[in-house]
């Protein structure tokens, strides 16, 4: 965080641990204002919840308090929040949210306990406007916020708008955060701003400018603001040169910071935003406590990462292994001694447990049933949609549900026979052929993830079909899916667009080429994330230009920013 | 060791008759022999017969002090135009000198003891095999199920306390409020069985009987969970490791002095002890009955301090008499009377009271981390 190095900068010390701490103040070049004009505009993307957070924390320091609602981002159907970021806009109750965070947030900082640690300078008069001094402030503040150095016009404009405040409130620290406030509620902070320039490989074409691509890997990879290791690079023109981009990604990839990155990426591409809004009866599953659903996508996530990065794991083992987290709210859940009393410990199912892999996790289960039953059709749509990337279309508007929802019919007893039923109806069967084999082998998991031997005391079929293969139970089902290429080039794919914020027009043939190198590498994610940190397609622009840019910042006396 | 067996013979001969549980329906034990449990409810054990309180519950401190009163002066205070200054009187009665109250300090007013129970019928077990030379006289109760000698005085001194009693086979406020505290995690209970091979018969199990930590893992509608995890206190103070056997499904434990914590209550400066409560049962046993779904259901018996029986009320000090109307004296005084166990040899004057807790455990995963400790005998 930056004020953390402000006395690591006073004491003559380099920042050892960079990597969480890694923002610095020092003279030159966060003083400097933004000498050449800004670049061509070709995207703009806005901060998620947790990029917000982080970026703030990261600025600023963890006990700086965020509180407030954040707007969501529309999801664009079949795709990811981060391509709903590239177009999301913000209401004017979500920019009154995000007002009022900013307001809460700079006047933590200038507050008598913290204003010390961000200020390099003390004013003439604590009572009247001091530019030089607000500048010293808000110029390196606002090269982190802003991921690049504001221009000279945006340092004009702050500063005499903290000028104006002081004058008005007769306090300088009261200008400082007025100023920090509107800095934080400036489109250059709330969106990551692309910029291109001209590709000198490709006459005529753009490419992300170094500034963007420090924006980029940073996001990308660690789900946060670039450091200013990051923002020098850039400044130094290092990451439009192959060799240098890939040092510095490597680098990044083998960061435990990774972590950030890869919970945030497969966050989004599991649509993990539905666990708010899941709702399970009471009365049908009365164990399903606050406790067991706050737990559940985190236990997901732990999966994730211990696989992924902790074991530098094979993606397609994913859906085998048999190592996950557990606490003592999710131990009833599972049936398991859990050892700890507080937090996640590690939990291995035994050998031949319907349990393992990405599948039998509780929260894949629950998330992807109805409130009071489960539903092998929500689940095997949710394994099309998420982890092979196959939309599946969305149901006529006039379907009789009746047979499936008669989940107490001693003629039916399970969940397989009554979609039997419903699927007589040859409309119906025909996309539940594409969804129930890959749902109906986990029927033993209850609506809440649960383990169940019978429904209404019938046995429980867990045959399934995939790819022409036959198999049994959850088991079977994670051993298909690692078998899959639709699993691998899936993936692959959605990092692309989770990178780029874009579908590629020739996307399938994109994710086949990542695809493959994703295999050569041992199906790593870090090589993974690495190849579209790296690849000069994820830096070209498609599309067509946004216009060009204008700071809408003045400094004429009685005009706004 | 021969203390050992004789001390096993004792304890057998101590038990009132039990009935079998239904053995052939009861689960087989786990191939390790280890079965955990949390207590879902720990609650002195209720009996509402027809002939415990023939002349009403027990009097509040406002009947009490109306008794004080000439008729005449009583039927003048009752009058409604005087309701005030029998107020500021019958909850003046409440105080005495030195800025003493009633229910915090009970032993420091001289008041007869509260109605106690007049019936012959109350839960409990046989502590005393008929006759305990350090203990005092007493008629004991026979069980609801007709077996005799049931050494429960606690029931016969509070069992016409309306927050005790309760109505229609529900037990009162501290039956729900002690659930609640369970919920709460202010005295969770485990137990941990090792050596069980079978439920129905196992001459030599080991009982953990101790406490956690661990709040209680509950659903929606605050009931246990079974299949949850607690670790046993690091404090081997509570942490009682008793001798037990299993006969016709009935998990039966030997003698022992018990002790648990419980911080239920308001902080240790109101504590009439000058420490928190907490539970402390001399020659102490277990008796509790497999049930076809896995869980436990019987009674926790022994002798505690008289003290102990009326914390609840003794920590609520002068609001307990004030607004709540509790006569602690004359609580106090009926414990003390009909006090049974530990006979103090100088005074002749019993200290502790037989009692029964009515309990049932559920399935839990109980972590017992600590180094084995002697078993505990009597």
């Amino acid at each position: 965080m930056i004020r953390a190095l402000y006395f690591l900068a006073a004491l003559g010390l380099t920042a050892c641990s960079a990597e969480k701490a890694p923002q610095s103040v020092s003279a030159e070049p966060s003083f400097a204002p933004l000498k050449a004009p800004l670049g061509q505009i070709v995207a703009m993307r806005r901060l998620t919840e947790a990029q917000y957070r982080n970026s703030i924390a990261d600025i600023f320091g963890p006990d700086i308090r965020v509180a407030g609602r954040f707007e969501p981002i529309v999801r664009p159907v079949h795709e990811l929040i981060a391509t709903g970021a590239a177009s999301s806009t913000i209401s004017p109750a979500g920019l009154e949210q995000f007002d009022a965070m900013a307001r809460a947030i700079a006047a933590q900082l200038f507050d008598a306990d913290h204003r010390a640690q961000f200020m390099a300078c003390a004013p003439r008069d604590v009572a009247a406007p001091d530019p030089d001094c607000a500048a010293r402030v808000l110029v390196p503040v606002g090269r982190y916020l802003f991921r690049r150095p504001m221009t000279q016009e945006e340092v004009a404009a702050y500063v005499m708008m903290a000028g104006k405040a002081t004058a008005s409130s007769g306090d300088f620290h009261k200008g400082l955060e007025l100023a920090l406030a509107a800095m934080l509620v400036s489109p250059h902070f709330l969106y990551v701003v692309e910029s291109a320039e001209a590709d000198p490989e490709s006459p005529g074409d753009l490419r992300l400018d170094n500034l963007a691509r420090a924006s980029r890997l940073s996001f990308l990879l660690w789900n946060t603001t670039p450091n200013e290791t990051l923002l020098k690079a850039a400044e130094q023109g290092q990451l439009t040169d192959p060799s240098q981009l890939a040092a510095i990604a490597g680098r990044m990839v083998r960061s435990p910071r990774l972590e950030d990155g890869v919970r945030a990426f497969f966050a989004d591409m599991l649509l993990f935003e539905k666990f708010d809004e899941m709702a399970k009866d009471q009365i049908v599953y009365p164990r399903f406590n606050p406790d067991v659903a706050s737990a559940l996508s985190e236990q997901m996530l732990r999966m994730i990462v211990d696989q992924l990065v902790t074991q530098k794991g094979d993606y397609r083992d994913l859906f085998t292994t048999r190592r996950t987290f557990i606490n003592r709210a999710l131990g009833p859940l599972y049936q398991a001694k859990v050892t700890s009393t507080q937090g996640w410990v590690p939990y291995e199912f035994a050998p031949g447990d319907d349990r393992a892999g990405l599948l039998g996790q509780a929260g894949f289960l629950a998330l992807y049933a109805h409130s009071g039953r489960s539903s092998p059709t929500l689940r095997g749509r949710a394994i099309r949609e998420l982890l092979l990337c196959q939309p599946v279309p969305n149901p006529p508007g006039n379907v009789n549900f009746t047979a499936v929802q008669d989940v107490t019919s001693t003629a039916m007893p399970t969940a397989k026979m009554r979609l039997n039923a419903h699927n007589s109806d040859p409309v119906c069967a025909a996309c539940h052929k594409i969804t129930d084999p890959l749902g109906l082998p986990l029927e033993k998991f209850d609506g809440i993830g649960a383990f169940r031997r019978q429904e209404n005391g019938a046995p429980i079929d867990t045959a399934g079909l995939f790819e022409g293969v036959s198999f049994q139970g959850n088991i079977g089902l994670g051993k298909a899916l690692a078998a899959s290429k639709s699993t691998t080039e899936c993936v692959a794919g959605r990092a692309f667009q989770y990178a780029t914020g874009r579908v590629p027009a020739d996307d399938g043939a994109l994710a086949g080429g990542i695809e493959q190198d994703f295999a050569k590498d041992g199906y790593r994610i870090a090589s993974l994330f690495l190849r579209v940190a790296t690849m000069p397609q994820a830096y070209r622009i498609a599309a067509p230009p946004l216009a060009a840019p204008e700071i809408a910042m003045t400094t004429s006396k009685g005009v706004h920013p | 060791m021969l203390s050992h067996k004789i001390a096993a013979l004792c304890a057998a001969a101590l038990f009132v008759p039990i009935v079998p549980a239904q053995t052939a329906t009861l689960p087989a034990p786990p191939a390790n022999g280890e079965m955990g449990f949390v207590f879902a409810h720990f609650a002195p054990a209720i009996h509402q017969g027809d002939q415990d309180c023939p002349d009403g519950p027990v009097a509040t401190l406002r009947d009490n002090y109306l008794q004080t009163q000439a008729p005449a002066e009583r039927l003048r205070l009752l009058e409604k135009p005087n309701e005030a200054e029998l107020t500021r009187r019958w909850t003046g009665y409440a105080f005495g000198p030195q800025g003493t109250n009633i229910c915090t300090h009970p032993d420091k007013f001289d008041r007869p003891p509260q109605r106690i129970v007049q019936g012959k019928v109350a839960q409990g077990l046989d502590l005393d095999g008929g006759a305990d030379a350090e203990g005092c006289d007493h008629d004991p109760f026979t069980s609801p199920t007709g077996q005799a000698g049931v050494d429960n005085q606690m029931w016969r001194a509070m069992g016409c306390v309306r927050t005790w009693r309760g109505v229609d086979g529900t037990g009162g406020d501290i039956v729900r409020g002690l659930t609640q505290f369970l919920i709460s995690g202010e005295h969770t209970q485990v137990l941990l069985l090792t050596g069980v091979d079978s439920l129905s018969d196992d001459p030599d199990v080991t009982v953990i009987y101790a406490n956690s930590e661990d709040r209680a893992v509950v659903d929606a509608k605050q009931n246990f969970m079974p299949d949850a995890s607690y670790t046993v206190v690091a404090n081997a103070q509570h942490r009682n490791v008793l001798k037990g056997r299993i006969v016709g499904g009935v998990l039966m434990t030997d003698p022992a002095h018990i002790r648990l914590r419980q911080s239920w209550g308001q902080g240790s400066e109101r504590d009439i002890r000058g420490k928190r409560t907490e539970y402390d049962m001399t020659k102490a046993r277990l008796r509790l009955t497999f049930q076809p779904d896995g869980s436990l259901k019987g009674l926790v018996g022994g002798y505690q301090p008289i003290w102990n029986i009326m914390a609840s009320a003794s920590i609520g000090g002068e609001g307990a008499a004030t607004t709540a109307g509790y006569d602690c004296a004359a609580m106090y005084a009926a414990l003390k009377k009909l006090a049974d166990g530990d006979r103090d040899p100088a005074t002749g004057q019993c200290r502790r009271i037989s009692s029964a807790m009515e309990v049932l455990a559920v399935p839990a995963f109980v972590n017992d981390t600590l180094p084995a400790t002697r078993v505990a005998q009597q």
